[in-house]
This record gives structure tokens, sequence and C-alpha cells, in this order.
């Protein structure tokens, strides 16, 4: 259990911001804290869609219940890497 | 007594240069302060500046230039402008100030490199009225908001901004330490004098003054075109640097510092110039939008002025005219929702009517930008206020040192330009910021942005009031919405 400073791309938002998460948050969990900064602040939830974590680099859609520590091992996610927050039919 | 006509001894005086007999030339002029890149002195010789002044014309020049100033703003000292003046003019003077009048006092030092170490006499002699110039206008920009300090303290701001970490004095400070404070002689003639002034700020403080003479404001009026008519001049020092350089054969050289040089100054007035001619300036004084003034004054110019000199358009000229549609929208929303963070009010200028404005300007204004601001006006309708303000911070470019933003709603397109270099992760706003960097990083590496400070733990205790007395904002300094919400009561009505 660690902190690890991530940077959110939020779908629909206009500027990519700092994000606290932990390593053994799951994937829906990081998209819950970046939500927080930027749904109904400047963003419309969607309706029938979910939040999903994506790699801003390649499009690496990571599942929803895996670890950040286990993208960090397997995917090679490193701090401050910005990750998009999208909204996803599933 | 006949005295001989200024042609007849300009050229002569104005080159007279010297062959050392104590120290060798390359100590006279050693290279990392010179700049001369290997072309040698004749050649530096054959500098000439197009427009041609000598110390007795400046100094009665000037002499006038300062006694109109100052007595136009005696004249109006008790004319209460500024009591009666739109919160959004008086947040403008407050960035401007704050962002401007300590760098001019710094451009004099790089001006006076110039002034000692080009090898071309007639930069040389230009530059020492240039350093003079620059002298004139930190203290007239620091006299004149000084007089407004004991309405509020962010007129103090003026003098304090560039020695603070706020965020925005460090992206003016990291820009202008790159461009002015940390080049060689030459460097500067091209990418302070010919990139910033020639390309931006001579062109800027025509728009300023124009602006303030609108508005009613003579005092600024008078004292941005005094200061104008010395940039006209002075940002001429780099058109003849720059022919040398091509002539001899360091056409790549000349343009990469072109190249960077305009990219961070663009973003630098996308933060700064852009939120104020098209959210600040009351509606009734616009005359251009931001994206009209770039195209007619400063894309034209500069594009026409790099042609005829045998350069090319920057190899990023397609994103740049995208990001006139683009970059300052995202800075005004950022500055807005971050407003704590700025030594001034910021107007939001999105009131309907505005919003109209801004849809005829930039189409699908509403169907992007109007989105964020939709949920803006809706958390403050429905008494939310708290949702319309930070609780972590927006992520700054590594280059830029402003926040990385891209368009939101409909047309998402938001995009981190990320760079591993020797382990460690930056994040630039665009391509070219990246650019920027990657051409010389050795020169940019070890900048800690204030996302990198934060993360250092420079900023205690890290949270939003730890960085706001990082930044030296205190109550009374850090802004609030310029009208203080009063343009929500135009949404009130229509929901009523």
């Amino acid at each position: 259990m660690a902190l690890f400073p991530i940077m959110s791309n939020f779908e629909r938002d206009f500027v990519v911001q700092l994000v606290p998460v932990d390593t053994e948050d799951t994937m829906d969990q990081v998209a819950e804290k970046c939500a927080y900064h930027s749904l109904n602040r400047r963003v419309r939830p969607v309706e029938g869609k979910v939040l999903r974590v994506r790699r801003h680099e390649d499009g690496t859609l990571f599942p929803r219940d895996m670890t950040l520590g286990a993208a960090i091992e397997s995917a090679g996610v490193r701090p401050t890497e910005t990750l998009d927050i999208i909204f996803s039919d599933v | 007594m006949t005295l001989l006509k200024r042609e007849d001894w300009y050229d002569l005086t104005r080159a007279t240069n010297w062959t050392p007999k104590y120290v060798s030339e390359d100590e006279l002029f050693p290279e990392e302060m010179s700049g001369a890149r290997g072309i040698p002195m004749e050649k530096w010789e054959t500098y000439d500046e197009p427009y041609k002044v000598t110390y007795p014309e400046y100094v009665s020049t000037q002499r006038e230039k300062d006694a109109g100033a100052y007595s136009v703003k005696a004249a109006l000292e008790r004319s209460r402008f500024l009591d009666n003046a739109d919160p959004g003019w008086i947040s403008t003077m407050q960035a401007h100030y704050g962002a401007i009048a300590l760098a001019e006092y710094a451009a004099s030092t790089a001006e006076a490199r110039m002034c000692r170490f080009s090898k071309a006499p007639g930069n040389r002699n230009m530059a020492t009225f240039g350093m003079l110039d620059e002298v004139r206008h930190g203290q007239a920009q620091l006299y004149f908001p000084h007089s407004y300090t004991r309405r509020n303290r962010q007129w103090d701001w003026a003098h304090k901004a560039l020695h603070t970490n706020e965020w925005g004095a460090i992206a003016a400070r990291h820009f202008f330490d790159d461009m002015m404070m940390t080049r060689d002689a030459i460097g500067v003639s091209i990418m302070l004098t010919f990139a910033f002034e020639t390309g931006f700020t001579n062109m800027q403080f025509l728009g300023l003054a124009a602006d303030a003479a609108e508005v009613g404001d003579h005092t600024f009026a008078s004292l941005i075109s005094s200061i104008q008519t010395d940039e006209s001049r002075h940002a001429q020092q780099g058109g003849p640097a720059l022919k040398i350089l091509i002539e001899n054969g360091k056409k790549k050289d000349a343009q990469q510092m072109v190249d960077v040089a305009f990219w961070r100054a663009w973003k630098l007035f996308s933060v700064l110039t852009g939120p104020i001619m098209d959210y600040y300036t009351p509606l009734e004084g616009r005359k251009l939008s931001f994206k009209e003034f770039m195209l007619e004054w400063i894309v034209a110019q500069f594009e026409r002025q790099i042609l005829d000199l045998g350069l090319d358009r920057p190899w990023y000229w397609d994103e740049f005219m995208r990001a006139l549609d683009e970059t300052h929208h995202g800075m005004h929303l950022g500055v807005w929702y971050w407003r704590p963070t700025v030594w001034w009010n910021p107007s939001a200028g999105v009131t309907p009517e505005e919003r109209d404005w801004l849809e005829e300007k930039y189409p699908g204004w509403n169907d992007t930008w109007g989105q964020c601001w939709d949920v803006i006006i809706d958390n403050l309708k429905n008494g939310k206020p708290e949702l319309t303000g930070p609780e972590t911070l927006p992520v700054v470019c590594n280059m830029s040192n402003i926040p990385i933003v891209g368009t939101p709603g409909n047309g998402w397109n938001v995009k981190d330009y990320q760079l591993e270099h020797e382990g460690r992760l930056y994040h630039f706003g665009s391509e070219p910021d990246r650019w920027c960097f990657q051409v010389d990083p050795e020169r940019y590496k070890g900048h800690l942005n204030f996302i990198d400070r934060f993360l250092a733990g420079h900023v205690q205790p890290p949270d939003l009031m730890g960085g706001l007395k990082y930044m030296g904002l205190a109550p009374g300094e850090m802004g609030d919405d310029a009208h203080n919400y009063e343009w929500m009561s135009k949404y009130a009505k229509a929901a009523s």
C-alpha cells in the first residue's frame, strides 16, 4: 500500500490534473478518485456509461478490478504517468 | 560653426571597432557571451540596423516621451477613472504589470549583453539605447501601478509577482530567463528582439494601447504607447543579425532559435493576452477577437518578415494555426477555475451575450468550452460554489510551465506529450513544447515546475493552502471572480 501520483486526463474535461491514488486501488477506485476532480465540476455524468481507465500513450484499457499495483508490475505504469479516464458502455 | 549632417558621421562613429592589443579577440568577445558562431569580425561589421538614431536625438526624444506619459498621469490623477472602471479592465492591468514590469527591467541586462559582447558594432550601438529603454519601461511600469497600491494589495504584485513562486510567475521567469538572460548576444538579438518583440510585444502593445483608449483609460494608453515606440525601434536588432547568420551558412541555427522563441512566446501570450482580449475586456470595448488580432497583427507580419529574410515558416506552423482556436480558451478556464492562485481577479466573461460573441468568433464554442462552463454555472445557480474551485493541481507543462489543456466537451482532444529523459518523466502541453526540450535537454532538464516542486515536498502542507503560501498569495491578494459573480444574475433571470 503506497501513495502513487498519477495524472488524470478525464474524458470531456479540458485539463490534465494531478491525482494521488493508492497502489492497492482497483481501476474502478482510480477512476472514482479522478472523477472527484472533474465530474460535476466541469463534466456532466453520462447516463448508462461506466468509467474505465486507459493508458494514455498506447490506449491499453485496464480491467476494472485490476489494482494499480498490478498495472505497475505488468505494464510498467510510472509515477506521474498520465491515464485517461473514459466513459464506456462496459 | 557648421555642424556635420548626421549621415556624414553616423556610420563612421557607430561602426568604430578596434584591434585589441592587450587581450586576444576571443578574450574580448568570449564565444559563450558573444555567440559569433565562427563568423569573422569583418562580417559582423556589415551589420546594418534599419533604424538609426544618435545619442543626442535619443535623449531628446526620450525626454519628450517621459514628459508626455507622466504629465497625462498627473493630469488624470483625480479623474477617478479606476473607481468606475470595469473590474475586468482592472484585472487586465494587474495581470499585465505583474507579468511584465520586472521582466522589462531584466531585459536591460539582456540588452547590456548585446551592448558589451555583440561583435556587430551596430548591434552594440542600438543595444545601448535598448538598455536605457528597458530601464525606463521597468521604472514606469512600477511607478504607475504603485500609486494604486492604496486601493488593494493586488496592485503591489506589479513589483512582487516575479519575486514569488506563483505558478504564472514561474512560467514568465522560465520564459524570460531562457530567451534573454541565459543566451549569448546574438541569441538575445534573435530570440528576444526578433521573435518575441518584433513577433509579439510590439504589436501587443499597440493593441493594448488601443483597448485602453477604448475603455477610457488614457493614463495606461499613453504609457503603453510611449513604451511601444521604444519597442518598435529596439526590436529591429534581430533582423540584421539573422541576415548575417543566413549569409554565412548558419541558417539552421537561426531557424532553430526563431522557432523555439516564437513557440514559447505564443504559449505565454495564450495565457496572458488571450483571456484578456476574449474574456476580460468588456464586450462593448472589444474590437477584434484574440484570434483575429493574432492573424492580422502577429501572424501576417511575422510570416512576411521571416520569409523576406530567407527563413522558413516554423515546422509547427499548422499546429500553431490550429491552436489559435483552442489554447487560450483552456488557459482562461484554468485561470478562472484556479482563481485563488493568481494575483488578479479573473473575469469569467461568459454571460449569455458574451457566449453569443464567443460562438460567433469561435464556432463550436458552446459545444466544447461552453459545456464545462454550463456545469460551473449550474453549480453557482444551485448553491454549490465549492464545486467551482479546485481541490487539486492542474498538470503544468515542463516547457511552458502553464497547464496542459485541450478542447473539452464534444470535441475532447486533451493530450499530454510525455517524454522520459534520463529516468525522469516529463509532461508537455504540445508537440512543439516537447520539441523545444528535445533540441537542448541539458538547458531545461533540471528545472522543476510547480507540480515537480509539489511532489518533491517543497510545498507544505501539501494542500491548496500550502500551495497558496508557497506562491506568496495572502488573503487580499489571491484572485476571485472579478465581478463578484454578479454576471450570474443573467442566468438566474433566464431560469425564473
